[in-house]
């Protein structure tokens, strides 16, 4: 493409997003990724090692309105399929089997079983998600206030009409929601139901994917944002694989007259006094253009491509701070296909305490002993997402402690699947640093930035900083480290094209 | 049993120069300031005079040791100091001298010191108030070490008409090539120093830099030099004096930093502190606060610091009315002074002091546009035997005192 007029780095689905909206909206724009498929953490590598791995997801689903405004059906996405089933294993053997719907009956016998009050307060339960995460939804799909400087005019009337929306999705239910953001899984769980194993199992959806305990602040905010991005408690699946999603997204943005560059790694944003001029590949090519947008995550997008010296101080010093922890890997094995688990989103979370002991050990740079696992199968592929494997070991680095890693796996597995062990064939996995190498992901930090209670809303990426503007003019943050990621929706993207398509920039 | 020298040192006293045994022999009244985390003299007579005359019509040698001094060496050096500073470093000559603030992103000033290339990747700075956090976040990214060398480089400050003539006869290398703001390596008493031509009077003068432990062969050696030349220890008061006749500002005295203010409106920029001239917004690419100075360059600065000029008939009247002769303070008065038109305030002076050599009551003030003007007629206020006045008063340009052998 020939001048284009803006220039997007990456192609995870934030950054495509963005790209769709700018093309359909009739602008000449450019994506640009380093890696040889476009898609993200959508989409599989070939790892440094040469072992080459699947999409690190199981599922994902972008939001409703994202599918409607960029007509992704017209462009081959299907309608996510009928809620799964999350099956959690008990500590006693056997298994909890939920579905996250208010009236399935099933799952009301299941949790029955464990306490007969429980069961009666599941549909309740369920309704309360549903409801915050529409609440969640919301916000997400509005850009944050800049505070503490709010600009009446840019920030006062979306303001106001999300507190509006707000109101008609139930006043009163906005208390609660409020009141949950703050609290523990511990303490949110223990507030609705008693028994332990079904506390635990909603618990591992709440600090999955960040570096936070069962008993940490906070995860009563990452439970609502993950059952938003979910849907519910289980991966809902996508007819054709998460590669739909990129599939359909590439499609909207090439209808549109906008390109994908893959194999083009961006080395430096060029800015010329506090301007963006475009960006320089490793190559050496350098290609212009007045807008830039990038979807890399905020540490790596202004400290590495931009870099701290053309920023200022106290900035640089903001973006040093931003914390970004990561502490999964992914361990996929190939099995005979007799690896006895069983369909859905399997979790070992046994207990409230197995998943705060899970995450002590973090805090002392080791991997956990008894780690908290989720687990997909597709066949005969069992795809392990593996907590805490924490980025920072303090012995060791990940190329030693990568077989370490597979055997507690596959170990972990094992004490709950008997079958399990025997049907291990080939094992792969990706560790955080796999994670920072071959997805561009710093500190292997899945979200761009850790969720937490001071790194989100309109503190994210930075706290005066929430709309999508740096102090660079021209460059533009649209990925995960922006308000409504982290995570697999989109609303990063789009609000970050909306701002644009409105003026703002 | 805890050691004699922790009974008689114990962590909370202010820490002593490397002169200290020298000057504390001579500081008779024992009129010690604070500077820096240090005692320092203040005077080491009672009155001033001697001191000041010596700044002045021979050579004063004032120990300058508390200020906080940086080394800053790597690759990145100059890079550094460029995106610090709003002066264009990479410009700069090895052995060169520049004078400049540096501010916040704000474009408000955060200190002022001088920058001193040593070597191509390697420079000195000295601040007023420590940096350390400040130079560490802007190397964020670059090749550079920071070394803090407050108490391992001592300093002094030689000014006066004579300080050449001193110089030459204790250096081993003559100064006489050494022009103003530059600085050349020499030896004195056989230990190497360097010297840079530079001060804080507007007079002629010099800055010896020495390692600490060669400080007092050095002080006995320019003190034997310069006796015949009428060499002076001078206390930092005599030396406040004289910087404001050389229309020289002082941090947290005539501005506030903008890391020590409370209010917005306490900050000042560079323009408006009359550094004007040390601002280069056409150097290559980003420094801290560009931004800013760029808007407040195209706007227009609201305040400016200029020089003022109490007009001495109207001191005259004011006093004469309660059967006084005019009273002046016999030392550099900091504190803040109302200046009027008309009935209006428009600005204040910050340090007001008389001036013995032009024989005038001066002060550096702040005030409003359009009132900067030189010749502006404006009005100070003065207290007569306890009640406010005002005495009329003319802006003048900076400085109030240059004389011709400060850039021979
Ligand atoms: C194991 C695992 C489990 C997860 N589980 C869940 C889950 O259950 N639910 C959920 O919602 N989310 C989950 N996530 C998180 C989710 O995948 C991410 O938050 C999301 O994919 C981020 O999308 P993005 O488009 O913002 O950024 P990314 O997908 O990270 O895309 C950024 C793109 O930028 C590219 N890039 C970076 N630097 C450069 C450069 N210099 N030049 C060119 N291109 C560059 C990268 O290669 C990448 O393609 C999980 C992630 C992992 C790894």
């Amino acid at each position: 493409m020939t001048n284009p007029d803006i220039l997007i780095v990456g192609a995870g689905h934030n950054g495509l997003v963005a790209a769709a909206y700018l093309a359909q909206a009739g602008r000449k724009v450019l994506v640009l990724e380093q890696r040889a498929t476009a898609g993200g953490q959508l989409a599989g590598a070939t790892l440094a090692s040469g072992a080459v791995v699947p999409g690190l997801h199981p599922a994902g689903q972008l939001r409703p309105a994202i599918v409607k405004e960029l007509d992704l059906a017209r462009h081959g996405l299907a309608t996510s399929a009928a809620d799964t089933a999350y099956v959690s294993a008990l500590p006693e053997g056997g298994s909890l089997r939920l579905v996250s719907n208010a009236n399935d009956t099933s799952t009301i016998d299941a949790i029955h079983r464990l306490s007969p009050c429980d069961a009666a307060r599941w549909p309740e339960f369920v309704g309360f998600m549903n409801r915050a995460s529409a609440f969640m939804d919301a916000a997400y799909a509005t850009t944050m206030p800049r505070l503490p400087k709010i600009e009446l005019r840019a920030d006062g009337l979306p303001l106001a009409s999300l507190a509006l929306k707000l109101r008609r999705m139930g006043g009163k239910d906005m208390f609660r929601v409020m009141r949950s953001l703050s609290m523990s899984a511990v303490e949110f769980t223990e507030e609705w139901f008693e028994s332990e194993p079904l506390n635990a199992a909603i618990a591992g959806v709440a600090i999955h994917g960040v570096t936070l305990g069962s008993m940490s602040a906070g995860t009563g905010f990452t439970l609502i944002h993950n059952w938003l991005n979910r849907g519910g408690l289980a991966h809902r699946t996508v007819t054709g694989g998460p590669q739909a999603l990129t599939d359909a997204l590439l499609k909207a943005v090439h209808t549109n007259g906008g390109e994908v560059r893959t194999g083009a790694d961006v080395a430096q944003i060029l800015v010329e006094h506090q301007r963006v001029l475009g960006v320089q590949l490793t190559s050496g090519e350098e290609i212009r253009a007045s807008t830039v947008l990038s979807s890399a995550d905020p540490r790596r997008t202004l400290l590495g491509l931009v870099g701290a010296p053309e920023l200022p101080p106290e900035f640089v010093w903001q973006t040093q701070s931003i914390r970004m922890r990561g502490s999964v890997a992914k361990v996929f094995v190939q099995t005979d296909s007799h690896h006895g688990l069983p369909e859905g989103t399997v979790a070992i979370a046994p207990t409230l305490k197995y998943l705060e002991r899970a995450y002590d050990s973090t805090k002392y740079g080791e991997l956990s002993q008894h780690p908290y696992l989720e687990v997909t199968t597709s066949g005969a592929e069992v795809a392990v997402h593996f907590q805490f494997a924490t980025y920072a070991l303090r012995h060791g680095d990940w190329n030693s402690m990568r077989p370490e890693l597979e055997r507690r796996a596959i170990d972990t597995l094992g004490l709950h699947f008997p079958s399990f062990k025997g049907s291990v064939q080939s094992v792969q996995s990706v560790t955080p640093v796999d994670l920072e190498q071959s997805w561009g992901l710093t500190e292997g930090d899945l979200n761009h930035g850790q969720l937490i209670l001071d790194q989100i809303f309109f503190m994210r990426p930075l706290p005066g900083w929430s709309n999508h503007r740096t102090p660079v003019d021209g460059l533009y943050l649209c990925g995960s480290g922006m308000h409504g990621g982290g995570g697999i929706g989109g609303h990063p993207g789009r609000n970050a094209a909306r701002m644009l398509l409105r003026g703002q920039g | 049993m805890p050691e004699l020298s922790a009974v008689h040192h114990p962590l909370y006293q202010l820490r002593r120069t490397p002169f200290h045994a020298r000057t504390s022999q001579l500081c008779l009244p024992h009129n010690w300031r604070r500077w820096g985390g240090c005692i320092a003299v203040g005077s080491y007579d009672l009155g001033l005079d001697r001191e000041y005359w010596a700044i002045r019509n021979h050579a004063a040698l004032i120990d300058i040791s508390p200020l906080i001094k940086y080394e800053i060496t790597g690759r990145d050096a100059a890079r550094l100091l460029h995106r610090l500073t709003p002066r264009d470093i990479h410009r700069m000559q090895v052995g060169q001298v520049y004078y400049t603030g540096w501010c916040d992103d704000d474009g408000k000033l955060l200190d002022d010191g001088t920058v001193t290339r040593i070597g191509e990747q390697s420079f000195r700075l000295t601040a007023a108030e420590p940096q350390f956090r400040w130079l560490a976040l802007n190397a964020v990214g670059m090749q550079v070490q920071i070394t803090e060398l407050t108490e391992r480089l001592a300093a002094l400050s030689l000014q006066g008409p004579k300080s050449r003539t001193i110089l030459n006869l204790a250096c081993e290398q003559p100064v006489d090539s050494l022009k103003y703001f530059r600085m050349a390596f020499n030896r004195v008493a056989g230990k190497a120093v360097s010297v840079s031509r530079t001060g804080y009077t507007g007079d002629l003068g010099y800055e010896i830099w020495m390692d600490a432990e060669d400080a007092l062969v050095i002080w006995d050696t320019l003190l034997a030099a310069g006796h015949d030349y009428g060499i002076t220890p001078t206390g930092i008061l005599a030396m406040d004096m004289a910087r404001v006749e050389a229309g020289l500002f002082m941090l947290d005295v005539d501005y506030t930093p903008a890391s020590h203010a409370w209010i917005p409106g306490q900050r000042s920029s560079p323009y408006e502190m009359g550094l004007g001239w040390t601002v280069n917004l056409d150097k290559q690419g980003y420094f801290v606060g560009r931004r800013a100075l760029e808007r407040e360059h195209r706007e227009g600065s609201s305040w400016k610091m200029v020089g003022l000029e109490i007009d001495w008939e109207g001191l005259e009247r004011e006093y004469a009315a309660v059967g006084m002769p005019p009273q002046v303070p016999a030392t550099a008065v900091r504190g803040s002074i109302p200046v009027y038109a008309g009935p209006r305030q428009v600005g204040y002076a910050s340090t007001s002091t008389w001036s013995p050599v032009l024989k005038k009551y001066i002060a550096l003030v702040h005030v409003q546009q359009p009132f900067h003007a030189p010749g502006t007629k404006v009005e100070i206020e003065v207290t007569v035997e306890h009640h406010r006045r005002k005495s009329p008063a003319t802006v003048v340009a900076l400085p109030f005192y240059d004389p011709e052998w400060k850039k021979k």
